[in-house]
Formats: structure tokens, sequence, C-alpha cells
């Protein structure tokens, strides 16, 4: 899986890189606007995460020409602008999905994986992880033949570990997860814990193996 | 407080009053000493035309005799009486009063007294001429004084009027424009032209000050919003260095429970930085856009947001809302919510209930609480300086601004140990 990271923050690519290269995906990097064109121009990525404000130019006009030339490549905005203008025209432009700064890179990755999974598999989304299959558009979960009925937010924890593999996710990365933009505003994510007890226990007693571990004093990880 | 107008209107009454009140003397004094000379003057007319008469009349001695006995019965203005020589004094002037049968009254005579020659015999000659009385010149002066006193007052009144509505018009309505200034609302203020030179200096420097005021304000906004988005990055890189570091196997119980207190304090500058950005976003009005919004599926989707906070600190929340629709940006509305609510969650007591009420156009969020906040500064940017580190200072000087945005009334009250936090819409 190739990903470009159009950013010019170099701090911030290099560990986008470093987290996303441990997930075996392969990335590129451009860190200006002339950059970012001359990759695109030359390649194509499963997925591009872009940065709306760079040097030379404006993501927006990247995002304006992927879509002229009706590329497929998927393309998540990263922003720290955050403002709504900027989604709502990103999106319209025909950005898959839109990150606000600062976020996890557990988050990232998650977006990443939903992101390429869309793309490239329109009808029949399923993960099949040995004995897990989840079917990501009926929102069904089965362990072998037994069929694990989860909450919505158990979906999403589940789906959140599924796209980060042997990392560990911080609570305030599950909770920012689970509630968005909300989850600035609590110090306190206990609920979290409930909820990735309760997810653990439903798929354990379906049979599945028991690849959530809890790292203590940080958060958790889905270890294979 | 009185108007600018009023006090030169009282200060000209009283002053009128007083003029006027100290000419009624002089005018009596006036009139009488006119009316004395006059009447002198006629006395000597009466005097000198009877001389004339009776000489020229030529009748004897005793004939004019009878004739004065019956004059001087008939005639009582005039009296002709035969003297010795010795008896001739000097012409005499005076002023006397006699009571008047008539009219049952003392009435006021001038008199001359002199004496005229006939036939070589003195007579003496008395002419009395009735002169108004006193008191009642007094009276007709005071009472056309008084008359004019009132033209007088009306008179100001009425210039009062039209000169505070034409001269000061522009005086008023710069006023009004400044009542209805705000600069946070980005407001053009053009003031009126006036000819009065002193109302266009006055528009003139208010223009000016307005206009240092605004840029002031916006320069102080524009630093908010681009401080804030100048942190957004750096903070992006201390939050994505803190998941790398997450990733360590090594990692220590002490320096797993480092980077949790690191990151909890990086949360709390991300969230500030946030409320900032947004406070400053609202201030330069953006979110613009407005629609008809349901106030109860809006509360009901952020409660449901909010759920597991609420849940996991016990608190009940209870529902009591009518159906009503605003118009407004959902998003505000829902950041409004967003910010009574998890105040709630942070401050409010455990295993405690939420009561949001509607009623009308009223939206109340209630919870327990054991002492009223301090008021003055509650709605203030980092008015509430806590320790607590949930605690970002923004949030309520966020809501107020949102308020203020759609004239709405955000108010709180504490009593039987409710905080109570209303909205009116």
């Amino acid at each position: 899986m190739k990903i470009l990271i159009i950013e010019d923050e170099l701090e911030l690519s290099k560990d986008i890189i470093g987290y996303l290269n441990a997930q075996d995906y392969l990335c590129e990097l451009a860190a200006d606007y002339n950059q970012a064109i001359d990759k695109i121009s030359a390649y194509t990525y499963d997925c591009i995460l872009l940065d709306l404000m760079i040097p030379f130019g404006n993501g927006l006009e990247v995002l304006e020409r992927l879509k002229a030339e009706k590329r497929s490549d998927g393309v998540i905005i990263i922003s720290a602008k955050g403002a709504l203008d900027d989604k709502i025209k990103g999106l319209q432009l025909g950005a898959d999905d839109y990150l606000a700064k600062p976020f996890h890179l557990s988050e990232l990755s998650a977006r990443i994986y939903s992101v390429i999974r869309r793309k490239q598999f329109d009808n029949s989304n399923t993960i099949t992880h040995d004995e897990l299959t989840v079917d990501i558009l009926s929102k069904t979960v089965t362990v072998g033949s037994n069929i694990v009925s989860l909450t919505k937010k158990e979906f999403d924890l589940l789906l959140l570990f599924l796209g980060n593999k042997n990392k560990v996710i911080s609570k305030n990365a599950l909770a920012e997860h689970l509630s968005g933009d909300i989850a600035d505003m609590f110090d306190n994510h206990d609920f979290v814990y409930a909820h990735v007890k309760n997810l653990k226990k439903k798929l354990t007693e379906a049979g599945c193996d028991n690849y959530l571990k809890t790292i203590y004093g940080t958060g958790y990880k889905w270890e294979l | 407080m009185s108007k600018l107008l009023d006090k030169p209107f009282r200060s000209f009454t009283i002053y009128a009053l007083v003029i006027l009140v100290c000419s009624v003397p002089v005018y009596y004094f006036v009139v009488d000493a006119i009316w004395m000379e006059e009447l002198d003057e006629h006395n000597w007319i009466i005097r000198k035309r009877m001389e004339k008469g009776i000489q020229t009349a030529k009748v004897d001695e005793k004939q004019l005799n009878q004739t004065l006995k019956i004059w001087n019965k008939l005639q009582p203005g005039t009296k002709l009486v035969a003297i010795d020589e010795k008896n001739i004094t000097q012409n005499r002037i005076y002023t006397t009063r006699t009571y008047n049968p008539f009219e049952h009254e003392i009435d006021r005579f001038r008199v001359l007294s002199t004496a005229i020659w006939v036939n070589e015999k003195p007579y003496q000659l008395t002419i009395s001429t009735n002169v108004e009385e006193a008191d009642e010149t007094l009276i007709a002066i005071a009472f056309v004084t008084v008359f004019f006193f009132f033209l007088l007052v009306i008179g100001f009144v009425f210039l009062n009027k039209r000169i505070s509505k034409k001269s000061w018009k522009p005086f008023y309505k710069t006023l009004d424009q400044l009542k209805n200034f705000d600069l946070s609302k980005d407001q053009h203020i053009q003031f009126e032209q006036s000819d009065i030179e002193e109302f266009e200096e006055l528009n003139q420097e208010l223009t000016t000050l307005i206009k240092k005021n605004a840029t002031t304000f916006n320069q102080q906004k524009r630093f908010i919003e681009n401080a804030s988005h100048e942190l957004q990055t750096p903070l992006s890189v201390l939050k994505t260095k803190m998941d790398v570091l997450l990733q360590n196997n090594t990692l220590s119980e002490q320096e797993a429970s480092t980077i949790e207190a690191i990151n909890s304090s990086l949360s709390r500058i991300s969230r500030i930085n946030k409320n900032l950005l947004l406070l400053a976003k609202i201030e330069n009005h953006q979110f613009a856009e407005e629609m008809p919004v349901n106030i109860k599926q809006t509360l009901a989707e952020n409660i449901e947001l909010l759920d597991d906070y609420f849940q996991s600190k016990g608190i009940h929340v209870q529902m009591n809302v009518e159906h009503y629709s605003v118009k407004c940006n959902p998003t505000l509305l829902e950041v409004l919510f967003n910010n009574l609510a998890t105040n709630v969650i942070r401050h409010g007591n455990k295993n405690d209930i939420l009561r949001i009420n509607l009623t009308g156009n009223k939206l109340t969020f209630s919870n327990t609480g054991a002492a009223s906040l301090s008021a003055d500064n509650l709605f203030i940017r980092f008015g509430i300086s806590s320790s607590e580190t949930t605690n970002s200072g923004l949030g309520l000087a966020i809501s107020k601004e949102i308020c203020d945005r759609y004239n709405w009334t955000l108010s709180y009250q504490f009593n039987d140990h409710l905080h109570a936090f209303s909205i009116e819409f």
C-alpha cells in the first residue's frame, strides 16, 4: 500500500511515516506544493494525506487537480485550520476524509485503513483476521460461525484496533475516536475501560483468541 | 438629570420673571408721573381759558357773583371765589383725596389753586381733576405684565423646541448612533454632516476615535486567531511524538505515568487553544450560515454524544423539553449546549441529576451545588482561575459570545442549592 504525505512540518511527517511504515505502508513525502504536483503526476497512491497550508500553493489546489484528472487516489485532508468551511469545501472537492490537527497517529492510521478499504473493496468490504471476520458495510462481526453482537461503540473500537495492529493506543486516543472533539473537553476517560472490557469479553466468549492486551498505565494494544 | 436645553430655558424664564416683576413699579412711577404732568398742564389750560373767557365776557361784578354762585354749585371741577387782595397766595399745585359720595370711595384729585383778576378784583380759582387711583394703575400694569410674561414663556417653550429640533438634531443623531454602536460587531459608523462647528468637530473626533479603536480591536482579534493557528502545528507535533513514545516496549511504569501526565497537560493546552480559536472565529463572524434548528433534537443528539461521560460520573439527565425552533448556526448551537452540559460533567457532583427544561423560550440547565458561583466574572475569559486541570476557562465566555450574537440572554442563578444556567431565545 502506497501513501503520499503532503506536509511541510518535517517533525510531524517523520513521525507519521515512522508509524505507518510499521503498519506495512510504503510512505513518500512531499514537503511543498511543487513536490506534491511532481509526485502525483508521476505516481498513483492508495491514499494521500494532504495538508492544506503548504509552501508555494494551497492544498485545495492539489485536490482540484486530482479531481480534474479523475484520479481514484483516496485523500485525507489533515489541516490545522479546522475551519468548517475548509472541511466542507475539501469534502465537496472530493476528499474522502478530514482530520483536524492535532490528531492521534492511531486515529490517522484507522482513517487511512478505512479509506483504502472503501476505495478498493466497494461491495464486499470485509476484514478477515484469522477466525475473526468483520463486515464493515453491514457492521457485523463473526468469530467462526458465531455472530458477535457489538454495540456501535464497541464496533468502532474494534475497527480502530484493526487499523493499528501491534500499536499501543492511549486511552485518550480511544476516547477521541469514540466521541470526537468532545473528548478534548475532559481529562477523565475511564468510560473507555468499560467499552474495551465489554468488547474483549464478547470476542473471547465467541471463541476468539485474546488479541487485545492492556498495557499498564498507557492504553491498549491489538497484538498479533 | 436635566436636559441640556432645559437649563438655559429655566434660567431665561427666571430672569424674565425677575425683570418683569421689577418693571411693574417702574412702569407705575413713570405712568403716574406722566399722568400728573398732563393733568397739571390740563389744569393750566382750563385756568387760561376761564380767565380769558370771563375777561372777554365783560360781565359786571354783580352779575358775575350771581353766576359764580350757580357755577360753583353745578360745576364740581372748578371753583371761583372772590378774595381779598391781601389773601392772594402763590399758585399751588397739589394732590388731594376726597370722598366720592356717589361711588362710596375716596378719589384722588390733582388740584391747581391760583388767583385770577376779573374787573380788577382778585378771585381764587381752584381747579381739581380726577386722577386714576394709584392701586388701579398698579393692578392694570401688573395684569399686563403677567400676560406678557406668559406670552414670553410660551414663546420660550416654542423656540426651545424648534431650536432643539433643528440645531441639536445632528447631536442627538450622533448620540443614537453611538448608543447602537458595538465595537465587536465590525460596524461602520457614518455621522451626519452638520453645519454647526462644534458638532462637526465632535463627529470628526468620534470618527477618528472609533477608527483607532476598531483597528486595535481587529488587530487583537487577528492576533489571537493567528497565535492559536501558529500553536496548532507544534501541538500536533507534540501529540504525535507522544504517540510514538508510547510505542516503546521498554517503558517503565514510572515513564508511562510521566507520559500520561504530559499527555493530560497537552490536552489542556490543545483545549485552550481550540477554544481561543473558536472564540476568535465567532468574533470574526465566521459560522455565518443560519437555518431553523430544532432545539429538542439538537439537545438529544448532544446528550447522546456525552452519554459515556454522564454515565461514568453517574449523572442522570432529565429532559423536559417542548418543541421549539430557533434560527441560528447549527454548529454554534451545538457548541453552546455542549459547553453547558460539559460544565455539569466537569464540575457537578457525582450521581447527581442534570435537569434540562424548556418552557416557552427559556431553556434551563440546572444541577445541585453547594454554593453560588461568582456571577460577576463567570462569563469573562479566564474569569474563573481554577487549579482544576479540566478547566479551559473559556467555555462560558464562548457561550456568552454565541448568545450575544443572536441576542439571546444567558444568565446564571443559584436557588435552593441549584446552579441554573438559562438561555432566553
